[in-house]
Order: C-alpha cells, then structure tokens, then sequence
C-alpha cells in the first residue's frame, strides 16, 4: 500500500496536469482561441484601442494558428461574466480580460479552467494559470510633469482622472514629482470624474481645471479625445495614455505615455503555447518595451528637453527611480525615507499623494 | 399618401395579432441580412446565434432566463402604473436604491449567517425602491410636479448616491481603493434554482409577481380605478376615485418591484455592491411593459422575448464576431419592425375617398 505523502502527491497532480494536457497535443492544428474583453468601445484611441493592438503582432506572427476575438463595450458584471463564460465554452484558452472590474469572473474561470490563461488588466489576483498586468505609467507621467512645469505659466497642472485607484494615484503623483523636479513651487489639482468613459463629464472637468487656472492638464484614462480637444480649444498643452491624439490637438499636444502591450501578450501567447506559463503579477515600464513615450511637443525648451532625455535614460537602465526619497506626502508625513525607493509592492498599492498635489483622495 | 388616414379597426384579428410577429421577425431578418453581407460576416451564423442559440442551448437558455429575471419584476410593477397614466421613469434609481438597502446587511454584518439573510435582504431592497419612489408621488400629489420629470431626476440622485457609498463608507477596506463593496457572505447570496446556472429564486418570484399583478389588474377593484382613471380622469373623479390615491399606489407598487429586482440582482450574479449594478434595467423594463402591451401575460412574454434579444445579441459578437454596433442596430430595427407591425395590427390605411365619407 502506497501512502499519500506530499511528493507522491506532487507527482500525482504532475502525472493528471500531463494527461489533462494531452487532448490538446492531438488538435496541435486547431488554431488558439483568444479573446479580449475591454469595457469600451475599441475605436480609434484609448485604453481599449491599446489593448486590441497588442493583439495585432500575434496576429502577424501566427497568423491561422490563432483566432482572435474582441469583445468590446462589455459593461463590468453579469454581462462580462457571461460573456467570459462563453467564450471560454467556445474554445478560447487565452483570455484577456481588459479591465479591472472583469477580476472575480476572470478568477472564477481561472479555477474552473486550470488549461485557461487568464491575462487580466490592473488587478492584484494571481494564480498558477492567472497574471494580472499593469503598465508603469509613472515612468513616463514623471518625464510628462517636467515638461508640464516647463511650459507652464501659472504653476498649476491639472488631471481629469477616471477613478481614485492606485494606478491612476501613481502616475499623477510622478507627474507631480517630475514637475516639482523642474519647479518645486508647482502645483496639481485633480478632478475624479468616476467612469471610464463618460465624454460630457470628462470635458466638463477640463473646463473647470482650466477656469482655475491649470495651463497644462494629464488626461489620466480616458479612452476619448474628449479632455485632449477640448484643452486644444483653450491653448492648454494636454497629454494622455496608451495611445496617441495628437490628431485632436496638432498644437498643443504635449506627447503620449504610450502602452504597447505587444511584448507581454507575445511572451505570454508563447509560454502558453509552450505549456510554461506560469502566473505572475506583470507591472511593466519601459525596460520591458511596454511604456514609450512619443509625439514630444517642439515648444518644449531644449534644456528641458535635454534634462527629460537623461532622466527617461536613467529610468530605462534603472539608475534613476521616480519614487526615490525624500518625498513628503499630501498630509506632511514623510512617505518615502531619503534614499530609499519605493518597492512595487507599495507603488501598485498605492493609497496616498504627495505634497504639491492639492486634492484631497476621496476617502 | 396624401388623404390616407390611419384608422383604428374596430376589432383586431387574433390571426393577424400572432402574425404581426412573425412578420416583425422576418423584415429584421431581410434588413440586417444584407447588411451582414455588406459587412462580409456569415448571416447564417450570426442569425443562428442570435435567435436559435438563446433557446436550443440549455447554457443559453438559462442565461436568459437570468435576464428576464428583473425585466420581468420591474415591468410588472411599472406596467401597472402605466395604465393609470402615472408615467415613472425612475425604476433605474428606484432599482439602484433597492440594491443599495439589500446590500447594508452584508456590508455592515459581513461575518452574519442564517438561512434568513437573503430573504431579509430582498425585502429591504424592496423597502428601498418603494420609498425611493415615494418621494415623486409625495411630490407630484402635494406640489402637482410631474412624476415623469421627477423620477428621471432621482435616477441621477441614484447614481450619485451609489457612487458615493462606493468611494467612500463602503468601499472594500482590501480593495485597493476600487469602488465596491465586499464579496458578500454565502448566506446573503440568492439560492439559485439549478446547478450549473445563475437562474436563482429570484425567477420564480418574478413569475408569482405576475401573477399577483394579473389578478390585481383583471379582477380586483383596486386595479379596475386604476385602469379608469388612466382612461378617463374626469369621470373617476366624478366617480370619487382619488387620483391622489392611484398615484401613490402605482409608484410604491413600481418602486418596491424595481427595489426587489435591484436586491436580486445583487444578491444573485453580482455578489458585491459595484457600479455595474446600474446597467439599464430600469430603462429597458419600460420598452419590456410597453412591448408586452401593459398587460401582464404580454410582458411575461415580452420580457423573455427581450432577455433572449440581449443573450443572442452577446453570442453574435463572441461566436460570429460581430461588432457590439451592429448587434444594437439588430435590435433596434427588429423593435422598429415589430412596433410597425403592431399599429398595422390596431389600425388599417384608409383610402381618400372612404375618409371623405
């Protein structure tokens, strides 16, 4: 009689995991179904535009060997669950799911699928089958603030932001830091609009940063143009994320903290394909080719300039590190100690905003 | 088309009432047809998984039958409110409030358990939405303000106040600051009716609810002043109905259904209090009771119908990979061809001359 300790164990669910995977050797031909999720519509630019396009190179790579689904404009609940639900009854066995409100029924299908990927937007979940991935905006939101304090005549940036989650605190706070960098007088006001997509209150925002005097404005998440034209109107320079509008504000665009996703969705397609896939929380920047930034504005002073490119140089080969102490918080109390630098554990979690960042959090 | 009158026929063929569907159906079918081939799609997949799919898969099916579930609740109780022409459009706010008051049990008690917490939960949801809808009716009988305007107002109050609670007092304290609630505890999560499906009991009190208002609209007194002061202000007032009175029923009524649908729909597939809990419900619960022509044995059957719309509009974008737009344009001219085909039911064109005459 055989006892069950923990190694014949380990070699059993090693033995099952094996046999499981073995159907799938038998239909190498079929094509790999993937799908994406996003919440908004892909369109032209935004989140999910960025999302669809880190697709496009699996796309070029493989070509029949996979099938690619979008889904788009999937509200977050029920309706993302059953939608999950089905495509993965469908065959998909690489699901993206493209935003953070997708994670308790990405999870679930995670358990219930151990031959599922689950790559899943800016959670903080992980499983053997299951990596949650964000990018390190902050990175190039720092690069941004520099410049922001350079071409601001009044002192004050603004930032319409979706919602008060640590991924958005970050990158306004690193905006706030690299501005203070350039002008330590410098101050950043936040609107919280509360929603990803809602074009009419994202506008309404910008408008009342500008009436307040803010001469430069972080559009932090919004998946239209809605902020970018509206500071293009005003002569405000204006920036975003994951992908570029400079078409909406020829004049005064400021650059864009681009997102390519590709190399993640690549490396993990592969690991999948490979059967070496193995969950991990995926906090990405620029050293993995996934944050770049690009359409630099002309009007950005070339000492200026000049300083961002060695920072951005820095940041890239890791000697320079934007949360890097001393930095005081909102409330006064030292956040990060001189010298030390903030771990990712604490970035991705992040709950606080430094000083110089007028608006209180909504608590 | 000059002259042509439309006049109403004095008695609608029961033949041409089951057709009209039918044919509703098939002029949808013949429209987007062509425009699946404009867009290079395959219509014989997009149309099976978009009509067939819903009901021979018991996946699906079940599915919809999920979906049906507050449709069913908050037309019943809006319908009834329609027909005494009390028009209230807030059954999105009065759905949001119910989920809100269901939702204080789990988030205040999350470590409570006993048999009776969902039941709890749904009733206080429903307690929620009727008194969310109190406020028009006290509004509209004391100050005579329009119950239209007033309940599409509370619904952006709603809205306000869910955010609200979920960025701040409720917020999951392991969140990492995203609005929601907790996961709710076992116990406060509706049972549901067959495993492997969301379908949960929810369903079956939707279906009592329709009985409830069959019997409440067809044969009691009660719901006879309603239908007439709908019908005939003036003469129920002379009657000594209180309009008042038909007020205030017809908004608790609907509240209390749309609040019962909201703690149903938190308790049941949601499982936590988030933002995606107001997702048109109470919106296209409007479109369901006016469907299944106010009455309640219609909008059984309209509220399947339109579940089965949105289950198949989602498959026809995962399995025919057809763009979310193109699902809604599906959807709006199959509404378009069926509302075209009911006044053709009720009315018949009639020449010059015959108007004339």
């Amino acid at each position: 009689m055989t006892t069950l300790n923990r190694r014949r164990f380990l070699q059993t669910s090693a033995a099952t995991g094996l046999a499981a995977g073995l159907p799938g050797l038998a239909h190498a031909q079929d094509p790999l179904g993937i799908a994406l999720v996003v919440p908004s519509p892909v369109g032209e630019v935004g989140w999910s535009h960025a999302l669809a396009m880190g697709l496009e190179p699996i796309k070029a790579e493989y070509g029949d060997g996979v099938n690619i689904t979008i889904l788009e404009n999937i509200p977050e609940g029920p309706d993302a669950d059953r939608i999950m639900n089905k495509v993965v009854s469908d065959g998909t066995r690489v699901l993206v799911a493209g935003s953070f409100g997708y994670q308790n029924g990405a999870m679930q299908i995670a358990r219930r699928n151990p031959d599922v990927t689950v790559l899943h937007a800016s959670g903080f979940m992980v499983a053997p089958n299951f990596s949650p991935f964000a990018a390190k905006y902050f990175q190039g939101t720092y690069l941004m603030g520099m410049a922001a304090a350079a071409l601001s005549k009044t002192g004050k940036l603004g930032s319409v932001s979706a919602f008060a989650i640590p991924e958005l605190i970050t990158s306004i706070n690193a905006f706030a830091l690299g501005a203070q960098s350039v002008n330590p007088d410098v101050e950043v006001s936040v609107v919280w609009v509360n929603s990803w997509f809602d074009p009419a209150q994202e506008q309404d925002a910008a408008k009342a940063l500008l009436a307040q005097g803010c001469d430069v404005i972080f559009s932090n998440a919004q998946d239209t143009p809605s902020v970018v034209s509206v500071c293009e109107e005003a002569g405000a320079y204006v920036f975003n994320l994951n992908s570029s509008m400079k078409a909406n504000a020829p004049n005064f665009y400021l650059g864009c903290v681009e997102t390519d996703w590709s190399p993640f969705f690549v490396e993990s397609v592969k690991a999948h394909m490979d059967g070496t896939f193995e969950g991990r929380n995926a906090f990405l920047g620029v050293e993995d080719g996934v944050v770049k930034i690009v359409d630099w504005n002309p009007d950005i002073p070339a000492e200026t300039k000049a300083r961002i490119d060695e920072t951005a140089a820095g940041i890239a080969d890791g000697s320079f590190h934007p949360f890097t102490g001393r930095i005081v918080r909102q409330d006064e109390t030292v956040g990060v100690e001189d010298g030390e630098t903030l771990s990712d554990e604490a970035i991705v979690s992040m709950d606080w905003h430094v000083a110089g960042v007028t608006t209180p959090l909504p608590k | 088309m000059m002259g042509y009158r439309m006049i109403r026929r004095t008695t609608a063929s029961r033949r041409m009432a089951v057709l009209a569907p039918l044919a509703a159906l098939l002029a949808a079918i013949v429209l987007n047809f062509v425009l699946y081939l404009l867009m290079g799609k395959d219509p014989g997949a997009v149309f099976y998984a978009m009509l067939l799919e819903p009901f021979i898969s018991w996946n699906s099916f079940a599915e919809v039958l999920l979906k049906m579930t507050p449709l069913l609740l908050i037309a019943q109780g809006l319908a009834i409110g329609f027909r005494a022409k009390v028009i209230n459009i807030g059954a999105e706010g009065q759905f949001v409030l119910g989920a809100i008051f269901a939702s204080s049990v789990p988030v205040w008690f999350p470590q409570a358990t006993g048999w009776w917490l969902w039941p709890l939960m749904l009733l206080l949801g429903a307690i929620g939405g009727a008194l969310w809808a109190a406020l028009p009716a006290f509004w509209r009988v004391r100050l005579n303000a329009s119950e239209i305007l007033v309940t599409l107002m509370m619904n952006l109050i709603a809205a306000q106040l869910l955010a609200y609670l979920l960025v701040g007092p409720w917020k999951d304290p392991m969140g990492f600051n995203f609005p929601q609630t907790v996961m709710f505890q076992w116990d406060a999560m509706v049972p549901t009716l067959f495993p492997g499906t969301r379908v949960n009991v929810a369903l079956i009190l939707a279906l009592v609810w329709s009985v409830l208002a069959w019997v409440y609209m067809q044969r009691s007194f009660q719901g006879y002043q309603l239908v007439v002061g709908g019908l005939a202000p003036h003469a129920t007032a002379y009657a000594g109905f209180s309009e008042g009175r038909a007020v205030w029923l017809s908004l608790l009524i609907g509240g209390f259904a749309a609040g019962l649908a909201g703690a149903a729909e938190v308790a049941g597939p949601l499982g936590q209090l988030q933002r995606g809990i107001a997702s048109g419900y109470g919106y296209a619960a409007i479109i369901v009771a006016y469907l299944g022509g106010l009455h309640p044995v219609g909008i059984v059957f309209s509220s399947l119908f339109m579940a089965a719309l949105y289950i198949g509009g989602d498959n026809a974008m995962v399995s025919a990979g057809l763009p979310a737009s193109a699902v809604e344009v599906f959807q709006g001219s199959l509404l378009v061809c069926y509302l075209a085909a009911i006044v053709l039911v009720r009315y018949r064109f009639a020449r010059p001359a015959e108007v004339a005459a």
